[in-house]
């Protein structure tokens, strides 16, 4: 049966249609949601996604609603096991304590990236822009 | 239904438009095509921090430049209702066998004529033509 499908052996999509995803983009960003459709370029459709936010071992959900996701933004995707879901060793917590917790890790993520480019610059260096981009890949 | 047929049938309904650089642009779309690359009306940019605010009456961006589009929930339920229509007329089409194109002409032909002759049902010049409006009412009396 194998041999009649043209898709045997190759990496796709779509398998995970219709299926609950969590994406990662390269901004660092996690998307939750149902995928809908894929095309060859792997930009998505994502249906009743949230944005969910990690700091820590805490967790905030953000209602987004529909996304088309270019596919070079993003990393990588996995299903979501709905047995493990729903006993996560993480703790949810409000939009707004969420947003706050993270807001209070960027502050300190700048203070050391000051940190680290004014050591460098005593030391005749430059700051590696590596470190300091956002962008995680 | 590809996320770029979803996109086109997403023209002229509000979106946002989030670049690689993190700027995002609220709009109605007008156009777009198969690279992404759009055009939009009414459009509101704002910085990658949130906190500065560009208005414009239009704007081009160009495909390779966005990371994603959020579009409004209903376009999808559009799209699944026109689903819906297409599975019910394939449904329908089966059973009568034959040449495939040539059922569902006749069928739109005939459906055609009933709905006008239903228009007609209430006007003096129905009970001559005795069509289905006049016979159903006499039987109420």
């Amino acid at each position: 049966m194998d041999d009649l499908n043209p898709l045997a052996g190759t990496a796709h999509l779509l398998d995970e249609v219709d299926k609950k995803l969590m994406v990662l983009l390269r901004d660092g960003r996690t998307l939750i949601g149902y995928l809908r459709s894929v095309d060859q370029f792997a930009n998505l459709v994502l249906h009743r996604t949230i944005e969910r936010i990690h700091v820590g071992t805490e967790y905030g959900d953000i209602p987004r609603g529909v996304f088309i996701i270019r596919g070079e933004n993003v990393v990588l995707l996995g299903e979501i096991d709905r047995e493990k879901e729903v006993k996560l060793p993480l703790k949810e917590v409000s939009v707004e304590e969420i947003l706050d917790a993270q807001r209070r890790e960027q502050e300190q993520r700048q203070d050391k990236h000051r940190l680290i480019s004014k050591a460098l610059k005593e030391r005749g260096l430059s700051a590696n822009a590596d470190l300091i981009s956002e962008d995680c890949f | 239904m590809l996320p770029l047929s979803l996109l086109k049938t997403a023209q002229s309904h509000p979106m946002l438009v989030e670049l690689k650089n993190g700027e995002t642009y609220n709009g109605h779309l007008v156009s777009c095509d198969t690279w992404m690359n759009i055009n939009l009306r009414d459009v509101i940019c704002t910085s990658k921090d949130g906190d500065r605010f560009w208005r414009m009456p239009e704007c081009y961006i160009r495909g390779s430049t966005i990371k994603y589009l959020r579009i409004p929930d209903e376009v999808i339920d559009m799209v699944k209702e026109d689903a819906q229509v297409k599975s019910r007329n394939r449904a329908e089409m089966k059973p009568r066998g034959g040449v495939g194109g040539g059922g569902q002409n006749q069928r739109g032909r005939s459906g055609g004529r009933n709905t006008f002759a239903n228009r007609g049902g209430g006007a003096g010049r129905a009970s001559s033509q005795g069509n289905r409006p006049l016979a159903q009412g006499n039987k109420i009396k």
